[in-house]
């Protein structure tokens, strides 16, 4: 379990209030990476406002931990990070995006690049939890060099009025991904895509996506999966309806360039089963402690950690 | 402990049960026999307050309190729980985080015959027959009842399970005085549990009772259910 206080990079609103590096690691302002590694100005699109790099040159065995957090009102972000995996090396990441109170009406334009070199490991856990004035758009891309696998799990269970993701994986030969997004929203729009293109023979994918709709709620979750190489994709979409007045939107698209590729899809958007409830209500539970346990099994378990000197919870991390 | 008076239940507008009368009373083990479709789940789901099963007709004493309007969460607080025949799978919920929520007593794990990698897994999903019923009875044991229904405890489960389940029964549950219903509709079961009483059912309609559970066993056996509608065998219950 590791404190955010000790976090690797901490950035709250523009600023930069600690830069923890470890041994064999480079951790650097994106702005300052720019300048003075060149070769990254490959992956960046500008030069950076803000936002991290980090460098994995050799494995360390524990998390490295990044925090992202809005803390004053009105705060517009634009953090650009770059990561990038030595081959070989195994990384492990928890990044953490945030608004510190419900009311600050910010706005985080995030967009990160993830560079995993031949044969390396990334294992990244990505959680947001954000006020219901916020505006987030986060853009995400890996690459995946060949050999390399790829583990990643997106989490947000405080959705901002607005929220909208965008991953894409491009994959080599042999290297594989399995991504997982796992979204609650409450009172929000969602819009989730991830594209996920097997461009390297021997190439997989797996996308999971879990979806909860909560009252007032609109989600809208679209998953490509395009092989143009001999690889295997699966989709994988389930979706809870909490309420009346929410919905979910899940749209999987399997796109296949190789008659040797294999892609499948499934998808499931509905309520909780009334067969579930009695069960669990023929333990003992409520109908609302019935639904709330099963919530949070289709959220997923994660290891509690602590965040400002609070431990988080397995299932609300962030 | 149990009273159900003259009960009528419908499902989607159908009559399934017409005028129950049934008691148990406390530490009785009852066998509840019959054919496919003739009602004995109904029965189970009515008592237990399931929606959907409507009763338009009659009333279920437990302990001397109707409990005809409870729902179900209340019915097993008082003491009532269910071994379903088919439970469903819940994925993304532990067997040990449900057995951890509902806790009514120390639960002595390591009694059950099970792979211990089962209380990680996802409640049924994957289980075998055998682990479903061991499940099922973890569960019920966990929630302390002092009355449990098994709808069809045997089914799926082989010979060597089956001794074990009804071990554990009998130490965790007749030793203690807890009453059973038992749904079933094979003679094994009856033979371990030897019943205080055994009722026949069909078609909605409990048409026999009587404490000599062998002769109604046999009568089954060798002439079918609808013979129990003919035969009548004394019995001291009223």
């Amino acid at each position: 379990m590791r404190s955010v206080r000790s976090a690797n990079y901490l950035q709250v609103d523009h600023e930069i209030r600690r830069i923890f590096t470890e041994k064999g690691i480079i951790i650097r302002p994106s702005r300052e990476a720019y300048e003075d590694f060149r070769w990254t100005r490959d992956y960046f699109e500008q030069k950076p406002k803000e936002g991290y790099f980090i460098w994995f040159k050799k494995q360390i065995d524990y998390p490295l931990i990044t925090c992202i957090a809005i803390s004053s009102p009105k705060v517009s972000q634009e953090p650009m990070n770059l990561v990038v995996i030595e081959e070989n090396v195994e990384a492990e990441i928890n990044s953490v995006c945030y608004a510190v109170n419900k009311d600050l009406h910010g706005i985080h334009a995030g967009r990160s690049k993830i560079v995993l070199k031949e044969n390396s490991r990334l294992k990244m856990k990505h959680f947001h939890k954000w006020g219901k004035g916020d505006t987030v758009r986060s853009s995400l891309e890996f690459s995946v060099g060949k050999g390399a696998k790829l583990s990643h799990t997106y989490k947000c269970v405080e959705v901002p009025s607005k929220l909208e993701t965008e991953t894409d994986t491009f994959l080599e030969s042999h290297s594989s991904v399995n991504l997982e997004t796992v979204v609650l929203a409450k009172c929000g729009d969602v819009y989730i895509q991830d594209s996920t293109f097997l461009n390297g023979k021997g190439s997989s994918g797996i996308s999971r996506v879990r979806l909860i709709g909560d009252e007032e709620s609109r989600i809208v979750a679209h998953s490509k999966m395009i092989a143009n190489d001999v690889g295997i994709g699966h989709l994988d979409c389930m979706g809870l309806l909490l309420a009346g007045n929410s919905s979910i939107n899940a749209i999987p698209e399997l796109i296949n360039r190789n008659r040797n590729a294999s892609l499948t899809h499934e998808a499931f958007v509905g309520k909780i089963s009334e067969e579930n409830l009695n069960y669990l209500r023929s333990r003992g539970l409520t109908e609302a402690e019935a639904i709330d346990l099963i919530v949070t099994g289709f959220l997923g378990e994660e290891a509690p950690f602590i965040l400002e000197g609070r431990v988080v919870p397995s299932k609300l991390h962030m | 402990m149990l009273k159900i008076e003259n009960l009528a239940v419908n499902v989607d507008g159908r009559n399934i049960l017409r005028t129950i009368r049934l008691e148990i009373r406390d530490g009785e083990v009852h066998a509840l026999l019959g054919p496919n479709a003739s009602g004995k789940s109904t029965l189970a789901y009515a008592i237990m307050g399931f929606p959907g099963y409507e009763i338009s007709k009659g009333r279920i004493y437990f302990n001397g309190k109707e409990i005809s309007g409870l729902p179900i969460e209340e019915r097993v607080k008082l003491g009532l729980a269910l071994a379903f025949q088919h439970p469903p799978m819940i994925k993304g919920v532990r067997l040990s985080s449900l057995l951890e929520k509902t806790s009514k007593r120390t639960l002595d794990v390591k009694r059950f015959p099970i792979n211990p990698g089962l209380l990680e897994r996802d409640i049924n999903v994957g289980f075998s027959g055998g682990e479903r019923k061991l499940s099922e009875i973890m569960q019920i044991i966990n929630l302390d009842p002092s009355f449990v229904i098994f709808d069809e405890l045997d089914a799926g489960v082989d010979v060597e399970n089956l001794e074990r389940l009804m071990s554990i029964i009998k130490e965790e549950m007749l030793d203690n005085g807890v009453s059973i219903l038992l749904i079933t509709h094979r003679g094994n079961i009856l033979r371990y549990l030897r019943p205080d009483v055994a009722h026949v059912m069909l078609d909605g309609e409990i048409v026999c009772s009587s404490e000599n559970w062998t002769r109604i066993w046999k009568t089954i056996v060798r002439y079918g259910y609808e013979k129990c509608k003919e035969c009548k065998l004394p019995s001291s219950r009223p």
